[in-house]
């Protein structure tokens, strides 16, 4: 019996994916584990493997095509399989027609009081078919029309159906774009160009949008020496071995995670998850925005790997050739504007993390040392914290631990370059403790 | 058994040969002159081969090396007065024609050059490295070399495509009283091409003053003559047209001199055109500078035979023998001018930064500016500061109604009338009282050697009225008789006709007019009945116009006329028998360039259309009645002459486009159109822009299916019902 193959969640909570390509054609058998398409999210192209070996008797979309998480895509059958009367096997599974999954449905409905709250919720995410004119009105009179019904060859929104919603807008609206423009009107006959957003701008907005107005930031700062990490490092890297600054950072973070392990969780709706491993990601700068690859249990890690994975993430990061994968998981993040002088920064949550660590610059600063002011180095790190899996006590002793782990002396690493290359499980948060 | 009378051609055939005693009568001035442009030709040509060497030549580099006894021989036979054009291989002959012109008393290889001498060099240079100093400011390179005012009416680079032009400088010298004659030189390869042997006919049968000069160099890029042609007698060829021909040995220069002043005579007393084949050899292959055995088409024994006969070093030896010159002064010359293009190689080129020695490139300040990339496919239209150009809205003549056919016949007596140098041309219009549909009624006895019946051959009556509209003395009017026969003369209209401002350089223009009919429903099938408009549109040069009143056609006529871009005033045959609103005794007012006229205001849909199917589309709005449809007659096709004005304000309010048009879908008009509204006016749109076009198929002859084929009125008011759906 056929059976269909719907679009994955490749992302977490992602609403929608691309189908970027077809590698195994209509008629064609595959084998287990064979990829048999390439779906690309916000930020990775994500091969789906077959479960086991069968044949594609349909596919549903077509390469390029938007897909909900979830919609059919194809239509499997087993090795040799055939199917005569393939709309007859659609019904029998619940497809209507071959390309419905990716057209809406018709607008003309007049609005029902349904209680379908999260298919309402998932609704502009759907192609919305509107005349050119239709949007431009809509736009311009700062109306959404995402559920606007319709009236125009295949439920196409059209200007007649904007005006008549304008001319039934009675409650109060958000201000329209124009007033916005309005506020900032002095820049308006500045010299200006506009870039289009590309899908990683949009997905940074949104996301960090998100983080901001539902996760309740604190911050919790500290200004530690970094006389130590700074020798260590120049230790190191007096070898073949490249180690960075924020590669200690990151190996300590683990390290503190260990030491407190409140702090490695994400919140859900019923409850607080706590994780085992040690998952920390990288804030990566690329020309197309940031991506924040996840270095996984990061605490059984010598720093050599560390700064191996950081600087192959970061690398692929920059050719767009991260795996869906590597951009998932973890609870807490690394960010370091230190190269470029700043000296601290409160930075927002990568959602669903619990925390992101800003690195501000090291710095040569006086310090008093017993009783006397001698040259030391310095840094300032800033921990933004989701305060409703996270209480304030417990991001303070985190940060407590943090610093115990390179002041006076680096604890985390052991102290000898051997260990630095040796796979080992250190397990430094005993020694932080 | 059959008697047989051996029959003659009715033209002499003969070949010149110069004897030494001929050399030995020769002036020594003429000898001189002779010598000193091969030196400068040949030098120049060694010069460009060098650049293009070092990659300078963007293209390729047509040397004529070897060839150039030929031209000079034939040039210095003419004045400045008469023209010249040429094919690919065309650097000798423009040098020459030009050199010529600059210095009409000779050319003394001993001196220094003056500066127009080298300002010819410089500008040849710099046009053939496609450089703005260049005649054509680099647009056109070395197969379009142009300088009209020397005579030299621009090199081609389809074989033989230049031919049917030269036959219009020809025809303009005669009408314009002079004794001017042209000279087309083409080679063996286009001797075979369709467009000079019907020039060849045209010409013979029209007696025009026009040469057909031949240099044979035996191979047409690798094919040699005698691979292509049963008669590689080339100068034959007039015999077949009554053309008085001559053969003589191209690498004797004072031979081909004796033989072209033969030639110019026979042209010059109005006896007719002429042949003149010279047997000639490129030292070099097709283009660059590696021999033709280098690619094993010929062989090295042969090269080596015909270099021997060089004509540098023949007329250098006849002047050493007369004792004009010494060696050493043949070979000072050819020292001198080597420097002297040196000296003038170096205002354009410079070393390259950072390069190995001698490396070079084009000084950057010598390009083009690229935003100049679409500066005069047409003109600027500044012909119509001085017409009476009318207000495009009503009426601005008193009007009755009028036989559309009658205002055609009588805007064009009257434009013939007030302008002697209208000439009109196209099959049967001479007779049949206006050719096949009166269209010229009354105008031959008016104007008798003004209206010329052709011959059927469209590629070389159209070329040949390319030419008087290059000349510029005259504007031509070319009927087809059917708009299908535009592919019969389709280089002229599109390589050559449309082309010809933008790439000699975008300042001179083309003024002619083609009255292509369009007989879509007349029962003429499928080779006769289509509207040629999308493909004027889409080809660069044209303007369109397409005038559905007789008061229209009036206006837009004399627009055509005033204007000096190439104009295709289309004709529909439908209409001609038509009636409509047409001036009552004022035929000279001009409708300006670019406006439209809305035919019926409405509200819903704007609705573009044009030529026959105006009518259609009207009848259509009101039968149907459920869409308030504005009805717009674009009048101007063409992407440079369209009214956006009007467009954009009708869609402003409609928010949505209907393009009607009556002919075939893959031809079809509308779509370029389409996709500029589309692109310009978006967020006007409230619904993709719909067509109504005619069927893939050509109209067949079969009523029914002809009807089919067509778009009419049905056709429209079925997309009105799709409109009135939604």
């Amino acid at each position: 019996m056929p059976t269909v193959l719907r679009m994955p969640e490749v992302a977490a909570n992602a609403t929608d994916a691309v189908l970027a390509d077809w590698l195994v054609a209509e008629n064609a058998e595959f084998s287990a584990t064979d990829a048999i398409a390439t779906v690309e999210t916000e930020k990775a192209v994500v091969d789906v493997e077959a479960e086991d070996a069968g044949i594609v008797i349909k596919t549903l979309v077509a390469p390029g095509s938007q897909v909900e998480v979830g919609a059919p895509i194809a239509v499997l059958g087993a090795v040799g399989e055939t199917v005569d009367d393939l709309d007859a096997v659609l019904a029998a599974l619940g497809v209507a027609v071959a390309t419905a999954p990716v057209l809406p449905e018709r607008r003309d409905v007049p609005e029902q009081a349904t209680p379908v709250v999260e298919e309402v919720a998932a609704a502009p995410t759907r192609r919305l078919f509107a005349s050119p004119l239709a949007r431009k009105i809509a736009k311009d009179a700062g109306l959404p029309i995402d559920d606007l019904p319709g009236t125009g060859p295949r439920g196409r929104i059209l200007r007649r159906d904007v005006e008549r919603a304008l001319a039934a807008r009675t409650e109060p609206v958000p201000a329209p774009v124009a007033e916005t423009r309005a506020v900032l009107a002095p820049t308006h006959d500045a010299p200006a160009s506009e870039i289009p957003h590309t899908r990683l701008r949009r997905a940074i907005a949104s996301r960090l949008t998100e983080s901001k107005q539902t996760a309740p930031h604190f911050y919790v700062r500290a200004t530690v020496r970094a006389d130590a990490l700074v020798a260590l490092r120049a230790e190191v890297n007096d070898g073949d071995v490249k180690v960075s600054v924020n590669d200690l950072v990151v190996k300590a973070v683990a390290a503190a995670h260990r030491a407190v392990p409140e702090m490695n969780v994400v919140w859900t709706p019923d409850a607080v998850r706590t994780f085992d491993t040690v998952d920390v990601a990288v804030a990566v700068a690329t020309d197309r925005g940031l991506v924040t690859p996840v270095l996984r249990d990061v605490t059984s890690l010598p720093v050599s790997e560390v700064a191996a994975r950081v600087r192959d993430l970061a690398a692929r990061a920059r050719d767009g050739r991260l795996k869906q994968d590597e951009l998932e998981g973890g609870t807490i993040s690394v960010t370091n504007l230190g190269m470029y002088g700043v000296e601290e920064f409160a930075a927002i949550i990568n959602p669903p993390h619990a925390a992101i660590l800003a690195v501000g610059a090291v710095r040569d600063e006086p310090v008093v040392e017993d009783g006397a002011v001698v040259p030391g180095k310095r840094m300032t790190v800033t921990l933004s914290v989701d305060h409703r899996p996270v209480d304030g006590v417990v991001a303070a002793r985190w940060l407590a631990a943090l610093t115990d782990l390179w002041e006076p002396r680096v604890r985390f690493v052991g102290c000898g370059r051997g260990l630095l290359h040796r796979p080992t499980d250190e397990a430094p948060g005993a020694s932080a403790t | 058994m059959p008697e047989h009378h051996p029959l003659e051609p009715a033209s002499p055939w003969v070949e010149v040969v110069a004897t030494e005693a001929d050399w030995d009568a020769a002036d020594p001035h003429l000898l001189r002159t002779i010598y000193a442009q091969l030196v400068w030709i040949r030098t120049f040509e060694q010069y460009v081969l060098e650049l293009a060497a070092g990659g300078l030549i963007h293209g390729p580099a047509h040397s004529s090396i070897g060839q150039e006894g030929g031209a000079v021989g034939s040039v210095l036979a003419l004045t400045s007065d008469d023209s010249v054009n040429g094919s690919h291989r065309g650097h000798h002959q423009f040098l020459a024609k030009a050199l010529h012109h600059v210095e009409p008393k000779g050319l003394d290889p001993l001196e220094a050059p003056s500066e127009q001498v080298r300002e010819v060099l410089l500008k040849t240079l710099a046009e053939i490295c496609g450089l703005d100093r260049g005649w054509s400011h680099g647009r056109g390179g070395s197969m379009h070399l142009q300088w009209k005012e020397a005579g030299a009416m621009g090199t081609n680079a389809i074989v033989g495509g230049g031919v049917p032009q030269a036959a219009g400088f020809a025809w303009s010298h005669r009408h314009s009283g002079g004794d001017a004659v042209s000279v087309t030189y083409f080679g063996d390869g286009a001797v075979n091409i369709g467009s000079t042997l019907e020039t060849m006919n045209l010409a013979g049968a029209w007696s025009l003053p026009v040469c057909f000069f031949i240099e044979n160099n035996r191979y047409a890029v690798s094919t040699s003559v005698d691979e292509a042609t049963a008669e590689p007698r080339l100068s034959a060829r007039g015999l077949g047209f009554n053309i008085a021909s001559w053969k003589v040995d191209g690498m004797d220069p004072l031979a081909v001199h004796l033989a072209m002043t033969e030639a110019v005579e026979h042209m010059r007393r109005g006896r007719g055109p002429t042949v003149v084949e010279v047997d000639t050899y490129r030292f070099f292959h097709q283009n660059g500078g590696f021999a033709g055995s280098a690619f094993g088409y010929r062989d090295k024994d042969e090269e080596r035979a015909w270099r021997e006969r060089d004509p540098l070093t023949q007329t250098a030896a006849h002047l050493q023998r007369r004792g004009i010159m010494t060696a050493d002064e043949t070979a000072a010359a050819v020292a001198a001018a080597k420097a002297v293009m040196e000296e003038i190689g170096r205002e354009l080129v410079e070393p390259l930064p950072g390069g190995k020695p001698g490396q070079r490139q084009i000084r950057p300040g010598e390009w083009p500016d690229p935003d100049w990339v679409d500066v005069g496919v047409r003109g600027d239209l500044s012909e119509f500061d001085a017409a009476r150009v009318v207000d495009p809205t009503g009426f601005a003549v008193p009007v009755q109604e009028t036989k559309f056919i009658d205002a055609v016949a009588a805007v064009m007596g009257r434009r013939m009338e007030t302008d002697p140098g209208i000439v009109v041309m196209g099959e049967d219009v001479h007779r049949l009282n206006g050719g096949t549909n009166g269209a010229t009624r009354g105008l031959p006895d008016r104007f008798p050697g003004r209206i010329l019946g052709t011959p059927i051959s469209e590629n070389a009556f159209a070329g040949l009225a390319g030419g008087i509209a290059l000349d510029g003395r005259c504007t031509p009017v070319v009927e087809f008789m059917y708009a299908d026969f535009m592919w019969v003369a389709a280089d002229q209209l599109f390589n050559q006709i449309g082309k010809a401002r933008h790439m000699y350089g975008g300042e001179s223009g083309v003024p002619l007019v083609l009255r292509s009919k369009v007989a879509m429903g007349t029962g003429y099938g499928s080779q006769h009945s289509m509207d040629p408009a999308g493909v004027f549109a889409t080809n660069p040069g044209w303007r369109i116009v397409a005038p559905s009143t007789p008061y229209d056609y009036v206006g837009l006529m004399n627009a055509a006329l005033t204007c000096q871009d190439p104009v295709v005033v289309l004709e529909h045959v439908d209409l001609y028998g038509s009636s409509g609103p047409g001036p009552i005794d004022d035929l000279d007012y001009v409708l300006p360039v670019g406006k439209a006229a809305i035919r019926r205001p409405g509200n819903d849909v704007t609705v573009l259309t044009y030529l026959g199917m105006v009518p259609f589309v009207l009848e259509a709005v009101e039968e149907f009645g459920q869409v308030d449809a504005e009805v717009i007659d674009l009048r101007w096709l063409d992407r440079a002459s369209i009214d956006w004005e009007l467009i954009e304000q009708s869609i402003t309010r409609t928010n949505q486009v209907l393009i009607a048009e009556q002919g075939a879908v893959g031809t079809s008009y509308g779509g370029w159109l389409a996709d500029e509204i589309h692109r310009r006016f978006f967020d006007l749109l409230d619904a993709p822009v719909r067509r109504v076009t005619g069927a893939e198929a050509s109209p067949s002859i079969s009523k029914v299916l002809e009807r089919a084929a067509i778009a009419q009125k049905d056709e429209v008011i079925a997309e009105l019902a799709e409109i009135a759906r939604y």
